[in-house]
């Protein structure tokens, strides 16, 4: 009997994830929600902000790709611009423990503080659980999320896949355009592009 | 991460002094280091013969698990980039790539090249170049260097070479490595062989008739976002040959009209591919044109 109970449980475990398993982010289609812990202690939802425009960073503070968006100020640029605008920001660490970029929360507090960045939260994700629900294979991958929820985005965060500073001020960004142009009403004319930078540091 | 000196003036002038001492001291080095590794430029001729094209190579050299990317770097990553400075009449083409490795996780796939590899660059000359003087080749290279974690490398690399009128003798010192990346190079494939691509909902799918039977079969694609770089290639050996199951990328969002690549066969040789893609539906295309371009060269924007 007690076997049959976790039998069924079991079963039903495996049902209830493997929508989770499978459904990865595409573009056109529902972003998956998820809960997260944000590094300043709060429990975020990605669902809790429908009819806002989200914005998810993928973010690991050890590499160039992402270094160059920071160091140049053009990520945090970015973050205050649209979230001055109304658009949720949430960065994501899905670095695993002992993995570059992994942090604590209060390492990415400081981090925050000392680069300036100002994201709505930042949200831990040391299991990839949220990185492999949307199948996010490097950093700074970007998904556009629009406010019904759709995923509008999902891609290199500009049209310069290089760690050179100076690549930034020319770069044609695509989370601006999706942005822009999904907020004048029209269609988003590039919504998925190759992720450029560092592979996600996911746990082995 | 690295701890980052908090004083941006201090710093800025000490890297422009330890670029210039840098560059002052390594303005003729044929070798450079890059993180974890060296490169190093070699020619294939003791001189140069005007109006006779040579080949130059780079060679890096990595430490054991590091790995530098190919043309198309997959998942992440990026390819080598050199600009290169050359006298008056001395052109380089494009690096001849040598048929990348599957490197990564498997969610992530990159194509590189681990541990050493060289990549010749063919330099073409005028027949008016000035005899009795020398050339020398400049080579700025940007090349990213990974292992579980990136790091972006500069090398500034030189190579004078004399001029002469005579027939280059080809440089023994150098004759083993540039014998060794010719053979690396993807070859166009045999005459008779046939291949084609069918466009399926999520997948292409290659279908090679190649003489006999094919049980190992790896296609790399040379332009990004055409297929699924991290999906398992399902390869259905038939007779003559075999049919390998390329997934789609979720970033593929409008037809393409040709699938170009690299495929690496069970003998471990790689072949130049270059197809039209079949409209869906349509009959099995099995006389397939083995079209042979000129140039292998990535579409899309150049950086």
């Amino acid at each position: 009997m007690k076997r049959s109970i976790a039998y069924t449980m079991t079963i039903a475990l495996i049902l209830c994830l493997a929508p989770l398993l499978i459904a990865a982010a595409r573009v056109g289609e529902a972003a998956p929600d998820f809960t997260a812990t944000a590094s300043n202690g709060k429990t975020v939802k990605l669902s809790a902000n429908l009819g806002k425009y989200v914005v998810l960073e993928w973010h690991n503070n050890g590499c160039p790709y992402v270094g160059k968006q920071y160091n140049s100020g053009n990520m945090q640029r970015l973050q205050k611009q649209w979230t001055g605008r109304g658009v949720v920001w949430f960065t994501i660490l899905s670095s695993a423990p002992g993995k570059q970029g992994y942090v604590t929360a209060s390492e990415e507090n400081d981090y925050m503080a000392k680069m300036h960045a100002m994201p709505t939260a930042a949200l831990l994700d040391p299991t990839g659980e949220i990185g492999h629900l949307y199948d996010a294979k490097t950093s700074p991958q970007m998904v556009v999320i629009n406010p019904q929820g759709v995923v509008i985005y999902d891609g290199a965060i500009d049209d310069k896949p290089t760690t050179d500073l100076n690549d930034v001020p020319g770069a044609i960004n695509y989370v601006n355009l999706a942005l822009e142009q999904s907020m004048a009403g029209k269609k988003v004319e590039i919504p998925a592009t190759r992720p450029y930078g560092c592979s996600v540091k996911y746990a082995d | 991460m690295r701890k980052r000196d908090s004083r941006p003036g201090f710093s800025a002038a000490l890297a422009l002094v330890l670029a210039f001492l840098s560059c002052a001291a390594k303005a003729d080095a044929s070798e450079a280091p890059i993180p974890h590794g060296t490169i190093e430029i070699v020619a294939q001729n003791e001189s140069i013969e005007p109006g006779r094209d040579f080949n130059i190579a780079l060679h890096f050299q990595l430490d054991k698990g590091w790995h530098i990317y190919w043309a198309n770097p997959g998942d992440s990553g990026e390819p080598p980039r050199v600009e290169w400075k050359m006298p008056k009449g001395v052109t380089a083409e494009e690096i001849e790539w040598p048929a990348p490795h599957r490197l990564g996780t498997p969610t992530i796939v990159d194509y590189g090249y681990e541990d050493a590899v060289t990549l010749i660059v063919p330099v073409r000359t005028e027949k008016n170049l000035a005899a009795q003087q020398s050339a020398r080749i400049d080579a700025q290279v940007k090349v990213l260097i990974c292992r579980e974690m990136c790091i972006p490398g500069k090398a500034q690399l030189s190579l004078t070479l004399p001029i002469k009128s005579q027939t280059a003798a080809p440089n023994s010192k150098t004759a083993g490595l540039f014998a060794a990346a010719r053979k690396s190079l993807p070859q166009h494939a045999p005459q008779g062989w046939k291949f084609s691509v069918d466009n399926t909902k999520s997948s292409f799918v290659l279908t090679g008739n190649v003489g006999r039977q094919t049980t190992r079969a790896i296609f790399f694609p040379l332009n990004e976002s055409q297929i699924d770089n991290a999906a398992a290639q399902d390869l259905a050996p038939t007779d003559a040959g075999f049919r390998l199951t390329l997934r789609k990328s979720e970033q593929l969002l409008k037809p393409i009209a040709r699938l170009k690549g690299v495929l690496v066969l069970s003998d471990d040789r790689a072949y130049w591919i270059d197809l039209p893609v079949n409209k869906p539906g349509a009959a099995q295309n099995n006389s397939g044109m083995n079209v042979e371009p000129q140039h292998f060269v990535k579409e899309g924007k150049k950086t």
